[in-house]
């Protein structure tokens, strides 16, 4: 275990590399280069908010917001879990070549999408700040505790999608599937009081992707710190996602290259 | 004083044969439920057989062996990819392995680039590999080409490139997968040289080839391959002699 550690810190500059030429490609040749990570939620923002703020009748200057944070956190999901899925599988040369820790190459998801997210957020500071900067304040700080929490979650749970995933060449297929009903029972663009009103309120309460998301909401948009639930809910989860991967990866982790 | 040394005992290994069988979820199901009859049936294959073999500081073995005999696989084992089914692999030293040349290029990013990278890929530090960069970027010998991006070369350039990189830095260890044979005859020529000097540096050799005179020039030891068993083990002249006998060439 502890050399596994050590192979991944090894490897250091291998994986931070990686991660970086990924982000190099996708903005290689564009002419807003890496500003398309803030205009792209940005514009999607503004198109929901006016449809949704019309139908729900919400206040569109607070919703937009909301909507924002959903967007970047859940874009961020679903760049770990379909990315995730097929992270060994992309990385095969590599794989057959060298002898890395295998989760280098889910790091290198995590590490890419978690730049994609912190760009991102840049717009959503921004925007709240513009639009209530009566929320602004020392737990504004709590907020960049998202980081490092989504990683913690994101980067187990890409590993084990992975370990399936190079067996199962479905899993990125099934995983779609699964990420929009997750999406549906969870208060990504939806806002909260919706689920209350409908009696689903239990949907948001033990919805691990809710707590995440109030990690970064509660302070920008309602001025106030996160819960200790919202913690305790995202570090479960990702002490969940933890076990399962090392249970999972104890027999899988050498059998992978068999299956490239 | 390191002492670098490789050790297999009783090592065999096999190719699980599920990775070809059940591709998918459906096939899985399909397979367990229906107990269906397949027309092939597809068994493991049993790549490595029983092997042992001891080799110890300032060796230079050669594998000889037809193709699918289980050279590269033998190579991949040494090198820690492939985990065995049983037996026991001890390896000490730092491996340093030449099997595939044209990996982990980038084809966006210029010929100085990617020197950097593939040398992350080998776990070097960035620093290591600037300093380096001037001496990999002589031996190439790719003029200013080295500053245009990697997709406008040719193919000889892409493996001249390739093999100053990778051979840039040795090891203790240095396994060897048919790497001569690359570029035109000038490189071709330095490529050798190179290759005399890093085998030269490095404390054991294995290097699986065809080439009977670079077997001959570079190593003292041959191994046969044979169906994944060792056939015959000793003077790598009398080891190319059993190769051709046991595959019906003499």
């Amino acid at each position: 275990m502890r050399k596994y550690w050590q192979g991944i810190w090894r490897a250091r500059y291998f994986w931070t590399h990686l991660a970086m030429s990924d982000l190099r490609s996708r903005w290689r040749r564009s002419f807003f280069g890496a500003l398309w990570s803030i205009i792209q939620p940005l514009g999607m923002t503004a198109l929901l908010a006016i449809v949704f703020s019309k139908m729900f009748n919400s206040d569109i200057t607070t919703y937009a917001p909301y909507i924002l944070s959903g967007i970047i956190v859940w874009e961020f999901i679903a760049a770990n879990v379909t990315g995730g899925a097929l992270s060994f599988v992309q990385a095969d040369a590599y794989i057959k070549q060298c002898r890395h820790p295998l989760a280098i190459y889910t790091l290198r998801t995590v590490l890419g999408s978690l730049t994609v997210l912190a760009l991102a957020s840049l717009a959503l500071y921004g925007w709240s700040l513009t639009v209530m900067p009566q929320n602004f304040g020392w737990s504004w700080l709590a907020s960049l505790s998202i980081f490092p929490v989504a990683a913690l979650i994101a980067w187990p749970m890409s590993t084990l999608l992975a370990y399936v995933g190079v067996r199962f060449r479905d899993i990125p297929h099934a995983a779609g599937l699964v990420l929009q009903a997750l999406w549906f029972i969870s208060p990504v663009y939806f806002e909260v009081k919706m689920f209350r009103q409908g009696g689903m309120g239990f949907l948001v309460d033990n919805n691990p992707i809710y707590h995440l998301l109030q990690l970064i909401r509660a302070p920008l948009l309602e001025g106030k710190w996160p819960t200790w639930e919202n913690y305790a809910y995202s570090i479960l989860l990702a002490l969940i996602f933890a076990l399962i991967a090392w249970f999972v990866g104890r027999k899988a982790e050498r059998k992978v290259i068999f299956y490239l | 004083m390191r002492n670098p040394h490789i050790r297999l005992e009783a090592v065999n290994l096999h190719y699980a044969s599920v990775s070809f069988k059940e591709r998918s979820v459906r096939e899985l199901l399909a397979n367990t439920l229906l107990r269906r009859k397949k027309r092939v049936s597809l068994q493991d294959v049993h790549a490595l057989k029983n092997i042992n073999l001891d080799i110890s500081k300032g060796e230079r073995v050669g594998l000889l062996g037809h193709n699918g005999a289980g050279k590269s696989t033998f190579l991949k084992t040494v090198a820690g990819l492939y985990p065995i089914s049983s037996g026991c692999v001890q390896v000490d030293g730092e491996v340093r392995s030449l099997f595939d040349l044209s990996l982990g290029f980038e084809p966006d990013a210029t010929g100085r680039e990617n020197i950097l990278y593939r040398g992350l890929l080998l776990g070097l530090s960035p620093e290591f590999m600037r300093e380096k960069e001037p001496e990999i970027v002589e031996f190439a010998g790719l003029r200013e080409f080295i500053d245009y991006p990697i997709k406008t070369y040719s193919a000889g350039m892409q493996v001249r490139l390739a093999f100053a990189i990778s051979t840039a830095v040795g090891g203790d260890i240095l396994l060897l997968d048919e790497v001569i044979g690359a570029g035109d005859a000038n490189f071709m020529n330095k490529a050798k040289q190179r290759i005399v000097s890093l085998v030269e540096q490095a404390d054991i050799l294995i290097l699986a080839s065809h080439d009977f005179s670079a077997l001959e020039n570079l190593c003292q030891r041959g191994v046969v391959l044979h169906r994944g068993e060792i056939v015959f083990d000793g003077a790598v002249s009398k080891a190319i002699i059993e190769y051709k006998k046991v595959n019906g060439l003499s």
